[in-house]
């Protein structure tokens, strides 16, 4: 069996390039030699002595890596920040224009709306795993040759203008525009998709006479919702122009949904004649509950807005 | 009271770059490895084995030593020597230290009055 140092030693040399490994490793043994003699000349037993010797050491590829002026790290502070910025710059925006679009493409190329938002995420899930791996490779590559990167140095030019802090961050705004849009695709696609009935007929869930006005109004308002969010995050926080923009736009979603429900216009008539819960007044208990909803909802957004606003001034 | 870690990151900050200069003088007399560990802890300079060693390895590499093999002794071992090139560094950084410890005491001094 060979001995602890033998397996040390050859520890070691594996991680150090090739060139150098004999007379390094011839070297490293010597040295080693030399630490357990003076142990072992101060009475301290041979096999102990080693052990203590080794523990010293420590770690042979650390060992190495000092021998060959090799990192322990994958990116260092060199591009560390260049790195983050990347990353997070690519991540805010590519996985989830991706997911949209492929969420698009199932809904109409493929026929499917039904499977799209899951083909969104799957999309969007997948876009970022491939991005933050393969940015994280290209830089730990960039770490280990050591390649200058040419970027220009900071100036105080680049400092950002806003002193205060954002009240609206990136990650909301984007989070609120893909709900916004994926809510427009529902609206469309549950049109398409269809209701499987009992019978094994497909209905749409939404009563397609709606969309000779209200769905496209309801659609359109929900655009401008999308347009509030952009204007919010430029401005970066809520002022009172926003939040009075916000309550027209939660009015003029929730008001018509509500009429519709009250109505009973929103469901498909169809629909509600396949479902003996539905006919048999189940319309109304849904009316009550999605009606409050929606009430709740354009409230508590309203309110949220409003608190965000005095908070700002 | 400051902690034990803090005081220990400062402490390790201010010798690093001490071992580099204790080794270029301990090495004007030809030294291996342990021996030199050995010297230099005697001096007061408690440097790692790991730590010695391939720094060692680095300053030969840069030229500021060189090294021959000695297999006279009961086993080979490679004896390092401060090359002329490591001499003249030597000395940048033996008046380099000089200047920071003159400016420390004029700083002391200037605090005091």
């Amino acid at each position: 069996m060979s001995s602890l140092t033998d397996r040390y030693v050859a520890a070691t040399m594996r991680a150090v390039p090739a060139q150098r490994r004999l007379e390094l490793a011839e070297e490293l043994r010597g040295s080693i030699a030399d630490m357990i003699d003076d142990r072992t000349a101060g009475g301290q037993d041979h096999a102990s002595a080693e052990r203590e010797v080794l523990t010293e050491l420590g770690h042979p590829e650390k060992l190495a890596a000092r021998y060959s002026d090799r990192t322990l790290q994958l990116i260092g502070p060199r591009y560390y920040l260049t790195w983050w910025r990347l990353l997070r710059l690519l991540l805010t925006w590519i996985p989830a224009i991706v997911g949209v679009l492929s969420g698009v493409t199932k809904a109409l190329v493929d026929g499917e709306p039904g499977a799209a938002i899951g083909a969104a995420i799957v999309a969007a899930m997948q876009t970022a795993v491939q991005i933050a791996f393969w940015v994280t490779l290209v830089f730990a590559v960039l770490e280990r040759t050591r390649t200058p990167l040419g970027l220009p140095e900071w100036t105080v030019d680049q400092l950002p203008e806003e002193t205060r802090e954002r009240q609206i961050n990136h990650s909301d705004s984007i989070a609120s525009v893909v709900f916004l849009l994926a809510t427009i695709g529902l609206l469309i696609g549950q049109h398409f998709q269809r209701w499987t009935t009992d019978d094994g007929t497909r209905l749409p869930a939404l009563d397609p006479a709606l969309w000779s006005f209200w769905l496209p109004a309801l659609i359109v308002v929900l655009l401008a919702t999308v347009g509030l969010e952009i204007a919010k995050y430029r401005s970066g926080r809520w002022t009172w122009p926003l939040v009075a923009v916000n309550a027209v736009l939660n009015v003029a979603f929730a008001a018509p949904v509500l009429w519709l429900l009250a109505t009973d216009r929103l469901l498909n008539p169809e629909l509600v004649e396949r479902f003996a819960w539905l006919r048999d007044g189940g319309t109304v208990e849904f009316a009550r509950v999605a009606g409050a909803v929606v009430v709740l909802v354009a409230i508590w957004d309203v309110i949220d807005s409003a608190v965000k606003a005095g908070r700002a001034a | 009271m400051v902690s034990e870690e803090v005081l220990r990151t400062h402490l390790q900050e201010l010798r690093r770059g001490t071992v580099v200069v204790a080794s270029l003088v301990a090495l004007r007399r030809p030294d291996y490895g342990y021996a030199l560990l050995q010297r230099l802890a005697a001096h007061g300079f408690a440097v790692d084995a790991n730590t010695l060693y391939p720094l060692l390895r680095r300053l030969e590499d840069q030229g500021l030593l060189t090294s021959e093999w000695n297999t006279e002794e009961s086993r080979p071992r490679k004896f390092y020597r401060t090359s002329d090139d490591g001499e003249s560094v030597l000395n940048r950084l033996l008046d380099d230290m000089t200047a920071v410890r003159t400016s420390v005491t004029d700083l002391i001094e200037g605090a005091e009055r």
